[in-house]
């Protein structure tokens, strides 16, 4: 007959020392606590232990049965807690766990040398038995002996897999010095390296290895200058701009539509030095239009201004990139905005030119409708305008209109620089089914928003309304063209928006055809 | 460690050194540039007042705009002239 396998163990009934461990709740771990129901199993595990990790995926599961059956398991990490946890949770153990800190108690006052031990408390807190390393029948026999204690039979775990491994070195056994070089990071994760190297906007970044860049390049020459980007004057080499997309995160398609809006911001006429150091929250709004929105995934329904599209949120991401690392324009250096907003970290937008009634932004701007156009705007944050109510195109147009009258400043009339107005396709639709063209939106939008200069003499105001009769007739927008009028949205909802101007800088609105290679 | 593209123009500009300062402003030319910020001409007229007063002899330039980097004809202008200058910088 066949003996039955024993633990490798000690067996010698003494009492269990108390444990000096941290567990997720307020009461403390105790070995009187553990123990209260029935035996406890105490399960010495370290997050860096392949075996440690094996004993959890393997006993983990059976925990719950055990619990009913009376037997308490823990999982004692030589980690602290919050990684006890996770790690814990991510093998699927599934009964209690503490954490412990150098130089660890609890496995010091069990004269541990390696990771997993298991040791099998009985009733009463004396030990009766314990495991060390991976060793599936020494482990059976030891819930064997929790079993007879319980008088009843345990389940063990399966045979399949390994049935011996050995286990890694306790901490508690290693000299101190080595066990906290161990804990240390290890100073190689490549994202925190790119907050060391500053090359961030904030968030996390792809980092630009030369591959990564190489791949975004797709073949086109690194050493091409794309000019120099303000205020730093650095210069947007092609592999700069690359590295720009690589760190927001573009995928290589994505790069035409950003060299494109890269190209378009450095033209002299956008006058980008003045939006990248103003105290304005000036943001550089992209607006792309053509086949490339198609070819690319670009985002020009549901959520058209918001998160959620990785074409969108990356490509306006890698121009503010190239304007805060390669231009030098960060925020509370060279940057010297205010408050800023959340559209400095990268706007990019795509026009719904299938769901518009009217001809697109870059049509209006001279391109064919085949053409992919990048379109670069400075701009400050999108204010939402609610209409559910409005039943004729005339009122529409009208709180469209007014719900501008306060873009840049309550009093500042009239703007030079263009307001945009993003139409969503339910407040379109009225005014295609009253034939009403652009034009006639744009011409209906600028007669509305007018005061007499007498209003308009409170706080800030412009040197023309101070210059003008009281009862002068003073209108929002100096001329129509300082409308601009975009469709995105999705198909419900009645909200559109408009995007107020940056100011004073002499900023025109600049479009850049998008490189083919087709 | 991986090889990285740095996003940054790593060229290194070596700082201009600054000119010799004057002990006295009497006798000096002073350009005083107004960027077109609001108000900057008035405060440009008091400084004006003060350095006529102090004995120095004044002109004024003006930028196209106060967002723009001034243009390379009114710096050729400024240095041409010598002496200091006076900028009104922000309202």
């Amino acid at each position: 007959m066949r003996q039955a396998p024993r633990a490798n163990g000690d067996r010698d009934g003494g009492p269990a020392a108390e444990l000096a461990v941290q567990g997720p709740g307020p009461a403390a771990v105790t070995i009187a606590g553990l123990t209260a129901g029935g035996p406890a199993l105490l399960v010495f595990v370290s997050e860096h232990c392949p075996t440690s990790a094996l004993a959890l995926r393997r006993l983990g599961p059976l925990c719950p049965a055990w619990a009913r059956a009376g037997l308490t398991t823990i999982a004692i990490f030589e980690d602290p807690l919050d990684v006890a946890i996770r790690t814990a949770r991510r093998l699927g153990w599934a009964g209690q766990v503490a954490g412990q800190d150098p130089p660890y108690p609890a496995s010091r006052a069990y004269r541990l040398s390696t990771v997993p031990t298991a040791v099998l408390v009985g009733r009463g807190g004396l030990l009766a038995g314990r495991v060390a390393g991976w060793d599936q029948r020494a482990l059976a026999a030891l819930l064997g002996e929790a079993g007879t204690q319980l008088d009843t039979e345990l389940a063990v775990p399966s045979a399949a897999g390994p049935l011996t491994k050995p286990g890694c070195s306790s901490k508690a056994a290693l000299d101190p010095e080595l066990a906290a070089a161990m804990s240390a990071p290890d100073g190689t994760d490549d994202l925190e390296e790119m907050f060391e190297r500053g090359w961030t906007d904030g968030l996390p970044v792809i980092p630009p290895t030369a591959e990564r860049v190489e791949a975004m390049l797709g073949g086109r020459d690194a050493d091409e200058s794309l000019g120099l980007v303000p205020p730093a004057m650095g210069e947007a080499t092609l592999a700069r701009v690359a590295a720009c997309a690589v760190l927001a995160g573009c995928r290589p398609a994505y790069f035409p539509v950003v060299a494109a809006a890269a190209r378009a911001a450095l033209d002299p006429a956008f006058n980008l030095h003045g939006q990248a150091v103003t105290t304005q929250p000036a943001g550089q709004l992209i607006v792309v239009n053509g086949p490339v929105r198609e070819e690319i995934g670009l985002n020009s329904g549901m959520g058209a201004l918001g998160p959620g599209f990785r074409a969108n949120l990356t490509i306006g991401r890698a121009v503010r990139l190239l304007v805060s690392l390669t231009g030098g324009a960060m925020p509370g250096a060279m940057d010297r905005a205010t408050l800023g907003q959340m559209g400095k970290l990268g706007f990019c937008v795509a026009e719904d030119e299938e769901g518009s009634p009217w001809e697109p932004l870059h049509v209006e701007r001279g391109f064919a409708a085949g053409q992919s156009v990048v379109t670069v705007i400075g701009s400050d944050a999108p204010q939402s305008i609610s209409d559910h109510r409005s039943r004729t195109p005339e009122d529409l147009a009208y709180v469209l209109a007014w719900a501008a009258a306060s873009a840049w400043s309550t009093n500042w009339w009239p703007l030079e620089e263009p307001s945009v107005f993003v139409i969503c396709p339910e407040h379109a639709e009225m005014f295609r089914g009253a034939g009403w063209t652009k034009q006639r939106l744009r011409r209906f939008m600028f007669d509305a928003v007018h005061k007499p200069a007498g209003e308009l003499r409170r706080g800030e105001t412009t040197p023309a309304v101070h210059a003008a009769a009281p009862d002068a007739v003073v209108p929002k927008w100096a001329a129509p063209e300082a409308i601009v009028l975009l469709v995105a949205g999705g198909e419900a909802g009645r909200y559109s928006a408009v995007l107020g101007p940056c100011t004073g800088m002499g900023s025109q609105i600049v479009s850049r055809e998008v490189e083919s290679r087709a | 460690m991986p090889d990285y593209v740095s996003p940054f123009d790593e060229r290194v500009r070596p700082a201009e050194p600054l000119a010799p300062r004057p002990a006295d402003v009497a006798g000096q030319r002073v350009v005083l540039l107004d960027i077109r910020k609001n108000r900057g001409a008035e405060f440009l007229d008091r400084v004006e007042t003060l350095l006529t007063a102090a004995g120095a002899t004044t002109a004024r330039v003006t930028k196209e705009i106060f967002s723009k980097p001034a243009a390379l004809s009114l710096i050729d202008e400024i240095a041409r002239g010598g002496g200091l200058v006076v900028e009104a910088l922000a309202d």
